[in-house]
């Protein structure tokens, strides 16, 4: 692990921080999700990358 | 074209309340750097978590700049194309069926602005993805594995945008067209599965708008093929038919739109 240069992975590591940051706020400021907003919190956080993409295209109420 | 103006200005407030022009670059971003990373480190990964017995030796194969680009596609063909159609295909239907559009189709509006301000709205996003996912793809490739043709890269990103506004209109058409579930449905066998057949029996047709990422990404190792040209004309011709279709159906569907 010693070897692995940190500044190739770190953006790697940025997108993700920035993603989940979105979309945790976004989740706070939102009226209502589709779905309780807990299991989206979940979701969000422990969901890598794939877990704000999938609130954002499936979790946000729009009306 | 007033009209225009602004329903494009509206479409560009609701994608940006809805943080698409943040998520959908850096997901995009996110799947052009990890192929390179991951091949770069595959060695490292492999005697980390691979629980290889004690003298297997691996030996993996040299990489091209153009190989990681490929994969890159095949990132944004698969995971990148879903996540954008699905995106794209419920623009006009979610807005009939939550009632949103009574406001606006109530109004002598022209129905060509109504389509033509979302079809930008996501054209632009898509194009925006694809140039920064590959931009992002090419850093990296170009670190760890060495440099492609400047003129041929930018061949191919933008021969891939043509591919990204076929995709796009594709969706918008059938978005008016079905309601949500369907629309989606149909959106997501046309475009990513498709392209996904077409790569595992597709030898058989050379010509189709499904074969375009692929050629684009041929264009840099800079080899003739035939079938280029007539692939990217009859992709433009049938980008322009589903807008039009799309237009034909958003005028005939906006007597569905709850109120």
């Amino acid at each position: 692990m010693a070897d692995i240069n940190w500044a190739l992975i770190a953006p790697l590591i940025a997108i993700q921080v920035i993603l989940l940051i979105v979309a945790l706020i976004d989740l706070v400021r939102i009226h209502a999700t589709n779905g309780p907003k807990w299991v989206w919190t979940i979701v969000i956080i422990l969901g890598n990358i794939i877990g704000p993409i999938i609130y954002f295209i499936f979790g946000r109420k729009t009306s | 074209m007033k009209t225009f103006t602004v329903l494009l200005q509206k479409e560009f407030r609701e994608s940006w309340r809805s943080f698409k022009f943040l998520w959908m670059p850096l997901l995009f971003i996110f799947l052009g750097i990890s192929d390179p990373l991951i091949n770069y480190y595959m060695e490292d990964i492999l005697n980390a978590v691979g629980n290889l017995p004690d003298g297997v030796a691996v030996t993996l194969p040299e990489f091209a700049p153009i190989d990681i680009l490929k994969a890159s596609t095949g990132q944004f063909q698969s995971i990148g194309l879903i996540v954008f159609v699905i995106t794209a295909a419920g623009m006009i239907n979610r807005e009939r069926q939550s009632g949103t559009a009574t406001l606006i189709y109530v109004r002598p509006i022209s129905f060509i602005a109504l389509f033509m301000s979302k079809w930008t709205v996501a054209s632009l996003l898509g194009i925006i993805s694809t140039i920064v996912g590959y931009a992002g793809s090419m850093y990296y490739t170009s670190i760890l594995y060495g440099s492609v043709s400047t003129m041929a890269f930018i061949q191919m990103v933008m021969s891939y945008c043509v591919w990204i506004l076929f995709a796009t209109s594709v969706a918008i058409m059938f978005s008016a067209m079905f309601k949500s579930a369907l629309a989606t449905t149909f959106t997501i066998i046309t475009l990513p599965i498709a392209t996904m057949i077409g790569s595992l029996i597709g030898k058989y047709w050379s010509i189709s708008p499904w074969k375009l990422a692929d050629y684009s990404v041929q264009l840099i190792a800079e080899t003739e093929n035939i079938y280029y040209l007539k692939t990217l004309l009859l992709t433009i011709i049938l980008t322009v038919l589903a807008i039009i279709i799309g237009i034909l159906f958003t005028r005939k569907n906006s007597g569905t739109t709850k109120i």
